[in-house]
């Protein structure tokens, strides 16, 4: 039984360590006053990251990427967590579907 | 602003004015009185009120990815409910032998009611925030109103454009284009729920497996559009893809099993003793 566990014990510990080593990189945006700051990102190529975005205005807004395919709605006063990537190089717009007029952004992949 | 609330309402609505129009022409194809309609739009406000109010918390589950784990259940829901209301329509006869109401009318009326509360819950809590948002904003709000109404008008009208399309059909042709038109809905839901468990990181994303958005942008009216009527996508994913045919042809696949038993079945006299 032993002879057998080990090797099992031995590759789920491999997976812990290659999931601990893969944890995505953390870039956090916040939304004030229906603009988002920074409104330019840059993230490595072929890399997922995690967004947090926060959103310090009192009235809801929606993150959208037609380019990241994207969308989530992010109540006032509170936050989200958006994943991305692995992408590509090149520029992905993003915006506030609800205040799209002032809230612009864009990822930068290089 | 009015324009922006145009779009987006006008965005929301589409998908439910199509899935609705399409439910009620079926349901009168089966001779189903519309009278459902009524109670599925009375839930589907109230869930996506609801919804809406407790976006915050939902949101915060599962390490703040709740609201895309929870959209995504609610639209693998739809699907599921699609399917079993084409066996229900295909596998129950409308009358039984004896002469007796069968299920059938029950069953039609459950999960076609389901499927609109589930569309409207989804889509409507958008609304309701986008619409929450501007309440604190007295000069705003009436531009908000009016666009919303605008786009609410015109979701509206191709919504009754659709449901007098199908009906105007032969019986037989009417039925088998609701089935399409809802297969086609059924693979828009699952794939839309495969980019939301992507967003969430609880599966991985692709690759794209091919950019038209240089003939045919998102961004486009032309692309939102398409976007909100069959989910159209510049850059989908493998799983993206696969997941809208397997939507697709679920659908399908059930409803062609279905009219062959029932054909079977209207064939073979002993059956009908």
């Amino acid at each position: 039984m032993t002879g057998k566990w080990l090797p099992r014990l031995g590759f789920m510990g491999a997976l812990y360590c290659q999931s601990a080593a893969a944890t995505p990189p953390l870039l956090e945006i916040e939304i004030r006053d229906h603009l988002f700051f920074p409104d330019v990102i840059v993230i490595p190529a072929n890399t997922k990251v995690k967004l947090l975005i926060k959103n310090l205005d009192p009235t809801p807004e929606e993150f959208e990427s037609y380019e990241l395919n994207r969308e989530k709605v992010i109540d006032g006063n509170s936050r989200a967590v958006i994943f991305i990537g692995p992408l590509p190089p090149g520029t992905y717009p993003f915006f506030g579907e609800f205040y799209p007029r002032t809230a612009q952004g864009k990822v930068l992949v290089e | 602003m009015l324009l922006n609330s145009v779009i987006l309402v006008l965005q929301e609505t589409l998908e439910a004015a199509v899935l609705i129009s399409v439910l009620i022409a079926l349901g009168r194809q089966q001779r189903h009185a519309p009278a459902w309609l009524v109670c599925a739009v009375a839930m589907g406000l109230v869930f996506a009120t609801l919804y809406a109010m407790n976006i915050g918390i939902v949101s915060g589950w599962f390490d703040y990815v709740g609201q895309e784990v929870v959209n995504a259940l609610l639209q693998i829901l739809i699907v599921v409910c699609i399917v079993v209301l084409f066996w229900a329509i295909f596998h129950l006869r409308p009358i039984e032998p004896g002469g007796q109401k069968s299920s059938a009318t029950a069953w039609f009326r459950f999960f076609a009611a389901a499927i609109v509360a589930l569309a409207m819950t989804r889509e409507g809590s958008e609304i309701v925030l986008y619409l929450g948002g501007f309440l604190h904003q007295p000069d705003k709000l009436p531009a908000v109103l009016i666009g919303s109404g605008i786009g609410f008008g015109i979701g509206l009208s191709v919504g009754l454009l659709l449901f007098y399309a199908v009906t105007g059909l032969a019986r037989p042709r009417a039925l088998r284009v609701a089935v399409y038109l809802l297969a086609l809905f059924a693979g828009n839901m699952l794939a839309q729920s495969v980019m939301l468990l992507s967003q969430a990181d609880w599966i991985a994303a692709g690759p794209a497996l091919w950019d038209s958005s240089a003939w045919l942008p998102e961004r486009s009216i032309t692309g939102r559009l398409l976007y909100a009527l069959v989910g159209y996508e510049a850059t989908p994913s493998k799983w993206h893809v696969i997941s809208y045919i397997a939507g697709f042809m679920l659908v399908v696949a059930v409803a062609l099993h279905g009219a062959r038993i029932t054909k079977g079945r209207l064939m073979a006299p002993a059956d009908q003793a």
